[in-house]
Formats: C-alpha cells, structure tokens, sequence
C-alpha cells in the first residue's frame, strides 16, 4: 500500500475491528476510515464492531481497584527462591571443592585414568564366554581334531562312533559343542588323514579340523 | 540468587516502564515484581474471567501466569512488547484450562433475543456475551483480546504465536459466527447483503 486512498475493501473490512479498538498504525487508520467514509457497507460493519466493543468492555468485574492479595505468589516465589538458593549454595561449594573448570577436567581425567589402571588386569585376565574352532588353545604335543556332532547324538552314540577310530576325548564339549579329540600316539601320519576324511562323512558329524598340539598354542 | 527487597531499587517505582521493571525481576528484585503484578492483575484477571470455563480459577490462573513471569523473565527477548509476552503466557494457559474443562457456555434464550432488542442496550450486551460464550476459544480469544483487552492484531498474533493472517481470518469467523447467533446483529447484516445486491 502506497497511499490510503489505495486501500481495497476487502483490507478496509478485515481492519474494520481494530479501527474500532484504535490500534491501527497511523497510515492504516488513515486509509480505512478514508475507505469506511464512502462505503456503506463498512460504515454499517463499523456500528456493528462498536456495539460489540460495548458488550465486551464493561462486564461486571469485581472491583480491581484494591491491591490484589499477593499472599499466595509470594509464597510461591519463596519456595521457588528458598529452592535455587539451597542449589547456588551447593553450587558454591562444589566450586570452592574443585576449582576452576579446567581443574574439574583434570580431576575427571585423573580419575578416569586411575580407573582404566586398577581395571585392566580384570580385563586382560578375562575369560571369553565361548570358544571359536579357530581359537588358539593351549594342547600338549600330539595330534588332535576339533569336531562338532550333531546336538541329537547323545554320549553314548558319540562313544559308539569313536569306538573304531584310534581318536580319544581329550577335552569338551565347550559351550559351543567343540569336542578336541586327540589321535593314539601311533597313529600314522596318513591313517590320521583318513580318518578326518572319513570322519567328514560320516552321519552326525558337522564339523571336523585337525589341530597340531605343540605345547605352544 | 538472593531475592532483593530493596526500597531503593529504580526499577520498583510504580511508574517505571514494563521492560525496566521485567530487568529488574530478572535480577530478582521482588519489589519490581510486585509492581508489575499489581499493574497486570486487574487486565488479567478480567480476560481470564471472560474467558476460562469456571471464572473463579481466575485469580489463581493469575497468579500461575505471574509465577511464570518470575521464573521465565531471562526468557524474554525483547523482540514484543512486555505486554504482549505476559498475555502470551496468559491466552496458553486459558488455552489449557479450556481444552481441559471445556467452554463455558451461557444460556442463549432465543425465545428472549426479541425482548431484549426492544428492551434496549443492556439486555443487548447480555446477549453478545451469551453469544460470545459460543464462539469457539479461538474466535473468542480474538475478540476479548481485542476489545477487552485493546491489542492491535499485530499483538495478538504475537500472543497466539500465530501468523496476522490467522489472527484477521478468526476475527471474520468469529464476526460472521455472532450475527449469525444474535439477530442484532444478523439483522444489520441483511442490510448489508442487500447493500451489496
């Protein structure tokens, strides 16, 4: 809008309320009662707004000319105050304990250091949950299989299939139900071959990897 | 932070401007605070009354709205007028306590709208509150804020954090809604429909 004159009805209508309460700017006001003076129709909506701003005005408050009962705000507020008054002191004596800023990060870092030194052993020393097929382990010198039955073969049935093998349980099952089985000390080099080819096919077994115990793994 | 009492406090004399009096209740001083109580809790208290289901919540409504004032004072930026900010926190909470309780509606005696037209003014302004008690919390919170309360819509929009748009289109819903209410009304409006024809 550049000039009152310019102002559309539709603008005029719509700022019609606030002509009525006088908060228009000084140029909106001018252009709406310039509008409102040569519309009817906005000169009809204007008697309608003022009838309006009457009803709503003078409803019968109770008299606000005493000073309001602040009893129960203050009340409130002390709570409030009492409340972060308490926290700033606490506040105050964390930092006369620590210091500056920088001192508290230096503390934490300090701490956080001690921590990871009285821990690490705890955490060098532990033991996995599980054993991998893969994973080094420590066997006297010989030769062994890791196998894995099917879970449905019980003890027995594991013993009945041995039987003809020159292999003995050495150790298992791990959690995992890896058996290490450790050939008879005079197995031939490719007798102990043949078995693990053989044991590859047989009925129940899922897994078989021959391992070399040496004392050192 | 220790609350200050202090009577020497500029900013706690009765006729230092809004914003003065809202720095010094962010620096806590109560006597500031005080001020700025008495001088809101008369326009409050009324627009809340108008417009809250059950108008005898309005001074403890005040009271929340000033509790808010105290504790949020660092919050105001000062892009809106003081004014404007307080009756912010205000419309929300009327807002909440209407959406809570639902609206107050006053008895609209359609068989008593023709007496009061010719009995004259005061029965006339009993009816637009009735009927102003229909509109929905938005269109009603336009008007009070408007005539009641005397907010360009400008501030209102600041007040309902809504764009000027919004603020114009609810105050036409909210006019066309009343004539269509209050025959005092509507029947100026068929002049105008013919004004037009």
């Amino acid at each position: 809008m550049t000039a009152p004159e310019m102002m559309s009805h539709d603008t005029a209508a719509e700022l019609l309320p606030w002509l009525v309460n006088d908060s228009l700017a000084a140029g909106e006001r001018e252009a709406v009662r310039k509008h409102a003076t040569s519309c009817v129709i906005c000169r009809r909506e204007l008697a309608q707004l003022e009838t309006l701003r009457a009803a709503i005005v003078p409803v019968d408050d109770p008299d606000t000319s005493a000073a309001p009962d602040m009893r129960r705000i203050n009340a409130r507020i002390d709570a409030l105050v009492a409340g972060e008054t308490a926290g700033s002191l606490l506040l105050a004596k964390m930092r006369d304990w620590f210091g500056n800023p920088w001192r508290v990060a230096f503390l934490a870092q300090t701490a956080a250091l001690v921590a990871l030194v009285a821990f690490w052993p705890q955490l060098e020393g532990t033991e996995p949950e599980y054993t991998t097929l893969t994973e080094p382990q420590i066997l006297p010198r010989g030769h062994y299989v890791r196998i894995v039955f099917d879970p449905t073969l019980d003890a027995a049935a594991i013993s009945t299939l041995l039987e003809s093998t020159p292999l003995s349980i050495a150790s298992g099952p791990s959690a995992r139900g890896v058996y290490t089985l450790r050939f008879a000390e005079d197995t031939a080099p490719t007798d102990r071959a043949a078995i693990v080819a053989a044991l590859h096919g047989t009925p129940g077994v899922l897994f078989v990897q021959p391992v070399s115990g040496d004392e050192e793994k | 932070m220790t609350p200050r009492h202090s009577s020497e406090s500029a900013a706690g004399t009765e006729t230092a401007p809004d914003r003065t009096l809202l720095a010094a209740v962010r620096a806590r001083d109560r006597r500031a605070f005080a001020v700025l109580y008495r001088r809101y809790h008369p326009r409050l208290h009324g627009y809340l009354r108008r417009l809250l289901p059950n108008p005898v919540f309005a001074d403890e409504i005040v009271d929340d709205v000033m509790f808010v004032v105290w504790k949020d004072a660092r919050r105001f930026r000062g892009q809106s007028a003081v004014s404007s900010w307080i009756f912010g926190i205000a419309y929300r909470k009327a807002m909440s306590a209407i959406r809570k309780e639902g609206r107050y509606q006053a008895p609209l005696d359609r068989g008593a709208d023709a007496d009061a037209v010719a009995a004259g003014s005061s029965q006339d302004s009993e009816l637009l509150r009735a009927g102003l008690a229909r509109l929905s919390a938005d269109h009603r919170q336009v008007l009070e804020l408007t005539y009641f309360c005397g907010f360009s819509y400008r501030e209102i929009a600041e007040i309902a954090d809504c764009p000027i748009n919004t603020v114009k289109t609810r105050m036409f819903h909210a006019r066309r809604r009343l004539k269509h209410l209050l025959p005092i009304l509507a029947g100026d409006a068929k002049e105008d429909e013919r004004d037009r024809a």
